[in-house]
């Protein structure tokens, strides 16, 4: 086993470890977690036998296992993008939303300011 | 536009005091510091219910509006022209508006035009009266916004179907039931564009009326560039993507 080899899988099985930890106790989605287990244990067994990637991009008409790779990594990139750039709008639209209660509240309130000893909104 | 009419004092036609009363009229404000307090006192003479919605100025705006806007909200952060425009409508709903209108605090609308769309409103005429500057004089909107600006009527006509004048003019009013279904969730200048598919999928009646836009030096750097057009053609459109 190459130097590369071992380093790769004790990286892997790192990642797998905290995977199956944030399963377990939850953290992790069940749907999420299990995918990137499969992905995991893909590029261990991608590390152990590189001319199998060769293999199974052959057999889907791609030349080298590393231009499969490659496909394979710009598409997991994009779909980052996709799923980070969601995130980002959702946040903005509730910050939007705070900022706008925070308006109104504030507003409503210098509009009616509470008597002296009166019941005030705290 | 003659020379006649710019040095003309804006004195507002009569508008039914109560008429008047139940409108509320909101004003996005960011960084007008200079300027607002003149958009603002006209507007106030005519209107007692109007709401300036500072949109996390760094200008020392929000200090300007003290005093001259009768009900005065803050954006604690920049949120953009359409979340400022909800925030007052919202506000004015919560105090119980009848009628809803937005102006621009920049000083490119004029009260008296304001006070016609109320009036058309108000009427029953229809539930939304939008400012048209298309059916009027056109000399005075600048020829390069004037193709920036047809683009944007050709491309809602495609995509929503609606056939209007102009599309992303400043100056609306909404009936109470219209500004209820209507809500604006694009931030930023996208929702001039959100308005109109909301608009038109609403089936409420819509008029356009001829208004008069003054452009002056300050409200043209103020206003959209042609990059500007493209960022809102990008927002809209992931948008209605994604909604």
């Amino acid at each position: 086993m190459s130097p590369f080899q071992i380093i790769i899988l004790a990286a892997l099985a790192i990642a797998a470890v905290t995977l199956v930890v944030g399963l377990v106790r939850g953290r992790v989605g069940r749907l999420s977690g299990s995918v990137f287990l499969v992905v995991l244990a893909a590029g261990a067994v991608a590390a152990v036998d590189p001319d199998l990637t060769t293999a199974v991009a052959r057999s889907l008409g791609i030349r080298r296992g590393a231009d499969l790779l490659l496909y394979l990594l710009v598409l997991a990139v994009l779909q980052g993008f996709l799923v980070v750039y969601l995130k980002l709008r959702h946040l903005r639209r509730e910050m939007t939303q705070l900022v706008r209660r925070i308006a109104i509240r504030d507003a409503e309130r210098a509009a009616a300011p509470s008597r002296d000893g009166g019941h005030g909104e705290a | 536009m003659s020379r006649a009419d710019e040095s003309r004092p804006a004195i507002p036609p009569p508008l039914d005091p109560e008429v008047a009363a139940a409108t509320w009229i909101v004003v996005p404000v960011h960084n007008e510091a200079r300027v607002i307090a003149d958009t603002l006192r006209p507007l106030v003479s005519t209107f007692s219910n109007v709401v300036a919605v500072d949109d996390g100025s760094t200008d020392g705006t929000w200090e300007a509006l003290d005093g001259v806007a009768p009900y005065r909200l803050r954006h604690l952060v920049n949120r953009g022209q359409g979340a400022a425009l909800q925030t007052g409508t919202e506000f004015a709903l919560r105090r119980g508006a009848a009628r809803i209108g937005h102006f621009d605090a920049d000083g490119q609308h004029r009260v008296e035009d304001l006070v016609r769309l109320v009036d058309a409103v108000a009427s029953g005429s229809c539930d939304i009266a939008l400012g048209d500057r298309f059916s009027g004089d056109l000399a005075q909107v600048p020829r390069g916004r004037r193709w920036l600006l047809r683009g944007a009527v050709l491309f809602h006509r495609l995509a929503s179907g609606i056939a209007l004048n102009d599309v992303h003019n400043g100056l609306r009013v909404f009936s109470r039931r219209a500004a209820e279904r209507l809500e604006i969730t694009a931030d930023r200048m996208a929702h001039a564009s959100e308005l109109i598919d909301l608009i038109a999928r609403s089936g409420l009646p819509v008029r356009e009326l001829p208004v008069t836009i003054r452009y002056s030096d300050y409200s043209r750097a103020k206003g959209q560039r042609w990059t500007g057009g493209f960022r809102i053609l990008f927002h809209y459109t992931v948008a209605r993507v994604l909604d």
